[in-house]
């Protein structure tokens, strides 16, 4: 053993609800406070008092015996209950008298134990297991669900700080709930807001004008250098095309010089193997020194031209031909459908632009002759076309949920009946087995079978188009709407759900992004101390419980009730909640006679009071008559320390 | 050691004169090794609590019963009072707002949501 790994965030516990049962940790947890506290003998030689749960098992309890008679060398032992040294100590204050009720509201668990002359009653104790730990996990489960794109910032910790901060116990859960359904000034003032940290972009001033012209003077230097390297580029070119050109010419009068027998010879010494090569090299350096001198190329003619040139075979007929021309034939026949196909299309597209413009033209002419008029027909416009792209979004969801969801609340059959693209589907599935039949499955046999999935699949696609151009419609005339009208708001739905089931909004992230708003939750959280069932633990809650104790006491002398409810203890961590007192006075009074006298007080230090009270208990001079020894507890056995308990009042 | 961890003083030394076994004498190869403990439940099952008289405490009569009052109903999303249940998902919900914001929810979520009210169908 090196030492405790303390930065580890899950933290092993030696307690299983209320009860320890990991007794190496809670070895680990005595070495160390009794190392703080300074024993350095041998062993601890002190009698120790150890507070206990309620009716704690005797395996619990003799293990822990064990562990500190063995290990510690302790004397002599006492076990006592935490709820009641609390009470204890606060009757010593004068806060509650000697019967009384004491309702430990603890981390994982929640007592209520009557007080009769001083001792508590554990025959009519009553324990619920919710606690404080319930009510932090119930919060920070919430908060995960409704904001999970924060979920790392949303620890334990951090829910716990929350949770004491800012819970509250509302008097009347649900008068609270319709308040905040409401949604009025008075839910406002109860919400608060958590704001996570989060740095906005850098924002960009507005350029000063000296900036500005500084700016514009660095451009126009550049743009002056690119012109001058662009021009410098130019001249070298154009020089270097005319002396190709120049050499070309030269070649050409020598070729001229020159005999036929000998131009093969004379041109394999300059690279170029026939006169026809040199010519188009000719005339393809001259367009270029053209280009580049910046004339204007004429394309239409020179098209013109080359469409008779390059296609002049297409014009004779096919047998005075040889195969070698057929083939070029055939070649540039292609060519020539393609360029005319170019054109066309070119042209097309031309005249769809001009309709568009002319419809442009119309729908602005139209607008302002009478610009209410056109106004109501984009709105009717644009609700219809949402409307049916919404139908179109209803039935896929519709389709494809059921198909995928595991609850089958109407059966798999009903969701796929109802579209009808599913429809076509099971049409050709049910045809495809069917056809096969006489008891034998053959299909996927034959590979023509296999076609059926992909007329399947074509069918959703239909769908998919038909809906696409709707929202293209629609995103057009929402656009539209938003330009001219200042009152049109589109309807987008907003939440933080949004994420997760659209594609993501491409808009800056605000502050507001970054804050968590815990408004209902601030009292839903600790309500389930009241009523457990909201978490699905079917027990009774605190006010209850105090209820059912009283029931169960079975000495019944007059007047011990009304006592009893005089003197209600609060005490436990948990119960620092604002407003539970108030609760738990209100849930008593329900469920006592009418006007039987209830005063419910919380401990002087909720946290500490049960050590404070132990504390002060051992510190009696009778203490020692309480605690048992070694030798007690290995002679006398199991049985008699289950049925081992401290008197309380010394 | 890091100079921190030493100044946070939440060490303890390797020996401790007041235990008669060290901790490092019970595990001298390290970690202690998983010794299994007993859970609340199987510690209560040993106990045997059925062979003792009733009216005596233990630690599972003192349990509070089920609660007397018809337990209400509320909004698994929102907390507001919940009229509804969808049929689908077996969430409670309070109005078409929050109705359609649970048709949006992802599987996962649903089954949270009914997690935390211990209504999910759990399959072991």
């Amino acid at each position: 053993m090196k030492y405790f790994d303390c930065t580890r965030s899950s933290y092993r516990s030696a307690f299983d609800s209320n009860v320890v049962y990991q007794f190496e940790i809670m070895e680990y947890v005595l070495d160390f406070g009794f190392e703080r506290m300074g024993a350095d003998g041998s062993k601890v030689d002190h009698p120790i008092l150890i507070t206990e749960s309620v009716c704690n098992p005797v395996q619990s309890r003799s293990k822990m015996a064990e562990l500190l008679f063995e290990t510690y060398g302790v004397p002599s032992l006492a076990f006592g209950v935490d709820a009641a040294f609390s009470y204890k100590y606060n009757q010593g204050l004068g806060i509650c008298s000697k019967d009384g009720l004491a309702i430990c509201v603890g981390l994982t668990t929640s007592h209520s134990i009557p007080i009769v002359s001083g001792e508590p009653v554990f025959e009519a104790c009553c324990r619920a297991n919710i606690g404080g730990y319930h009510v932090t996990d119930y919060l920070k489960q919430l908060l995960s669900l409704k904001y999970p794109n924060h979920m790392p910032s949303i620890t334990w910790e951090k829910v716990e700080d929350l949770k004491m901060e800012h819970g509250y116990v509302a008097l009347d859960y649900t008068s609270e709930v319709r308040l905040f359904q409401k949604g009025g000034k008075e839910a406002e003032e109860k919400t608060r807001c958590w704001q996570l940290p989060w740095i906005p972009p850098p924002t960009e001033e507005p350029p000063s004008e000296e900036e500005i012209a500084r700016k514009a003077a660095i451009k126009e230097k550049q743009g002056q250098r690119l012109r001058e390297m662009a021009a410098a580029k130019r001249s070298s070119r154009i020089n270097e095309l005319e002396n190709e050109l120049n050499g070309l010419e030269f070649l050409m009068k020598q070729l001229e010089n020159v005999e036929e027998n000998d131009i093969p010879a004379f041109l394999s010494a300059t690279g170029y193997v026939s006169k026809q090569e040199i010519e188009s090299s000719i005339v393809k350096v001259s367009q270029s020194l053209r280009k580049a001198k910046g004339e204007q190329v004429e394309n239409e003619d020179k098209l013109e031209s080359s469409t008779s040139e390059k296609y002049p075979l297409i014009n004779i007929p096919d047998n005075m031909l040889s195969p070698e021309q057929l083939k070029e034939k055939r070649k540039q026949l292609f060519l020539k459908t393609t360029s005319e196909g170019r054109q066309r299309a070119k042209q097309k597209r031309f005249e769809e632009e001009l309709q568009r413009e002319r419809q442009n033209q119309q729908d602005e002419e139209k607008r302002l002759e009478n610009p209410e008029l056109y106004l109501e027909q984009l709105r009717t416009k644009h609700r219809e076309l949402s409307e049916k792209v919404e139908q179109r979004k209803r039935l896929k969801a519709n389709g494809t949920r059921t198909n995928g969801n595991q609850n089958l609340s109407g059966g798999v059959g009903r969701g796929e009946r109802l579209n009808a693209a599913q429809k076509e589907r099971m049409r050709l599935l049910t045809t495809a087995a069917f056809d096969r039949g006489k008891g034998e499955d053959t299909f996927g046999s034959k590979d023509e079978d296999w076609q059926l999935y992909k007329l399947m699949s074509r069918d959703n696609d239909d769908d998919d188009d038909g809906q696409e151009e709707d929202e293209a419609e629609l995103a057009r005339v929402t656009s539209r709407l938003q330009d001219i009208d200042p009152t049109f708001v589109a309807k987008l739905d907003v939440g933080p759900f949004q994420p997760l089931t659209e594609a993501p909004r491409f808009r800056p992230l605000t502050k507001e992004d970054f804050q968590i708003i815990i408004g209902v939750e601030r009292f839903r959280c600790p309500e389930i101390l009241f009523q457990p069932n909201m978490i699905g633990v079917d027990q009774a809650g605190l006010d209850e419980m105090a209820g059912i104790s009283i029931q169960r006491l079975s000495v019944k002398e007059n007047g011990i009730e009304d006592r009893i409810t005089n003197s209600i203890l609060v005490t436990g961590g948990s119960c620092l909640f604002h407003g539970m007192t108030d609760r738990l006075e209100a849930g008593i009074r329900m469920i006592r006679p009418f006007q039987s006298p209830i005063r419910v007080v919380r401990a002087s230090d909720p946290v500490l009071d049960a050590w404070r009270g132990a504390a002060s208990y051992a510190a009696a001079p009778l203490f020692l008559r309480q605690t048992f020894s070694r030798q007690d507890y290995y002679e006398k056995g199991e049985d008699w320390l289950r049925r081992y308990h401290i008197r309380y009042s010394l | 050691m890091e100079s921190e961890v030493i100044e946070a003083n939440i060490l303890l030394p390797q020996h401790l004169s007041f235990k008669r076994v060290q901790m490092s004498e019970k595990y001298p190869k390290g970690q202690a090794r998983g010794r299994h403990w007993k859970h609340l439940k199987q510690i209560i099952q040993a106990e045997n609590y059925q062979t003792y008289p009733a009216n005596e405490p233990n630690y599972v009569n003192i349990e509070s019963p089920p609660s007397m009052y018809p337990s209400k109903k509320f909004c698994d999303i929102t907390g507001f009072e919940a009229p509804y249940v969808d049929p689908r998902t077996n969430l409670r919900y309070a109005n078409s707002e929050v109705f359609k914001r649970i048709r949006a929810l992802p599987n996962e979520y649903v089954q949270r949501y009914l997690a935390l009210r211990n209504a999910a169908i759990v399959l072991k």
